[in-house]
């Protein structure tokens, strides 16, 4: 009997870890889909823990090469299971350029778009709302030429 | 109690193979002592920084596509020499420029043709043990029907970037770096064979900004130059970057804006970037790009 247990145990860990990776591949596949009429061109999968109190929440970071004469969309999806809300930010060194909450507001986007004009490296940085643990996916897409 | 982490291991080996390779080891994919030896010359902090998306398949092509020049089989690599790449150095390199070819043609639709690319990159992409992530039946289904071109775009894309994923995280960064350049050669030498045909002032600072990925390319590259395929590789590619010193990039600052448009949130950039390039500095970095590029398909 015991050894059963531990045998079913280990399978469920298996079969957990099986699943999480088709949820995240249908997760990615769905924000994808959902971003609209553009061409996909890169996705961020994050998994974050919960911050600590009174830290700055954890967060995932990219660099990322955009291009002069672009307009990019950036979509944010948070997963089901997930505690915290994502959201993404995009960032030219320290200045941020926009961002899926709108602090000041408190208002969320799905996606925003960036209508590119210089040629360089850019950040986009994920994170859960009041640090709180959680997972999701950005999503980097091609919308136009300018 | 050890038998518990023997079905653990066992477990975890299992779970694991369905996403990763699982591959066995192959000499050729072992990267050599020599390298392994050498001392990190940059830091992992700049190697985490280094961009992402350092050369995609399908943005040049996307960019081609929408200045209205027609579609040219000239422009991308014949698969018939599949056979002749018998190295995971030429595999992986060539790889990624079918990569930038297969997108080229999904943008233009030549459904046909990118069967054929398609079975190049499984040939290559199971010699280097990367076949996974590439669903050939899948995508070879979506290609013989030209209504379904969202989806083979948004497979092939995303099978690419998960295969780079997985060379990442299982120390196969050589090989990754390979591919990355395949693909970003490839797209540089579109831009530059379709400037030739159809001069644009965009299509020229796109080429000339190049400048700004080589750079990156280099950096990654230059991790493995005691290894002498790579070394032959970064002085190719050092013919390239020498022309691109002299294409000056200057940034006019401004600041950038937020509006709000039918419940949509626009970024629009006022900081611009200016590329000087010459007529004849961009005839030179033509020519050298079809030389090394010709010479690189060549191996």
């Amino acid at each position: 009997m015991k050894k059963f247990i531990i045998a079913f145990s280990v399978f469920v860990f298996a079969w957990s870890a099986f699943i999480h990776a088709q949820d995240v591949s249908q997760l990615t596949a769905q924000c994808a889909a959902n971003a609209g009429d553009v061409m996909y061109l890169k996705d961020f999968v994050v998994k974050l823990d919960q911050g600590t109190p009174g830290g700055a929440p954890p967060t995932a970071r990219f660099a990322l090469l955009l291009s002069k004469n672009v307009v990019y969309r950036f979509s944010i999806c948070t997963a089901a299971n997930s505690d915290g809300e994502a959201v993404l930010q995009l960032l030219d060194m320290n200045t941020l350029l926009g961002s899926t909450f709108i602090s000041a507001t408190g208002k969320d986007f799905p996606y925003f778009d960036f209508k590119c004009q210089k040629t360089s490296v850019y950040h986009v940085f994920i994170s859960f709302k009041e640090g709180r643990a959680g997972e999701g996916v950005g999503i980097m897409s091609y919308v136009k030429k300018l | 109690m050890p038998k518990l982490f023997i079905y653990l291991f066992i477990a975890l080996v299992v779970a694991g193979s369905c996403k990763s390779g699982g591959a066995g080891k192959d000499a050729s994919l072992e990267i050599p002592d020599s390298v392994l030896n050498m001392g990190i010359e940059i830091s992992e902090e700049v190697m985490r920084d280094i961009v992402q998306n350092i050369s995609s398949p399908v943005e040049m092509a996307a960019m081609i596509k929408e200045l209205g020049v027609p579609y040219s089989n000239r422009y991308i690599s014949p698969t018939d020499r599949v056979g002749n790449l018998t190295t995971s150095y030429q595999q992986a390199l060539n790889l990624g420029i079918y990569a930038a070819d297969l997108g080229y043609l999904n943008m233009n639709n030549k459904t046909s043709a990118v069967i054929d690319y398609l079975t190049a990159i499984k040939t290559l992409s199971d010699a280097i043990k990367v076949g996974q992530f590439f669903d050939f039946t899948t995508l070879k289904r979506l290609a013989t029907n030209s209504k379904n071109l969202d989806s083979l775009m948004y497979i092939s894309v995303h099978s690419f970037n998960e295969m780079d994923k997985y060379l990442h995280s299982n120390n196969r960064t050589n090989l990754s770096a390979l591919i990355v350049t395949g693909v970003w050669i490839e797209g540089l030498y579109l831009g530059t064979q379709v400037y030739e045909i159809s001069p644009n002032q965009q299509l020229a600072e796109r080429i000339g900004e190049q400048k700004l990925t080589l750079d990156q390319l280099v950096l990654i590259l230059d991790k493995y130059q005691q290894d002498k395929q790579y070394a032959n590789l970064l002085v190719e590619l050092g013919k390239i970057k020498d022309l691109f010193q002299a294409v000056n990039i200057r940034i006019e600052i401004g600041e950038p804006e937020m509006v709000e448009e039918n419940g949509m949130l626009i970024i629009v950039q006022h900081d611009k970037s200016i590329v000087e390039i010459s007529p004849e500095l961009l005839k030179s970095i033509i020519e050298t790009t079809e030389q090394v590029r010709n010479r690189l398909i060549s191996l």
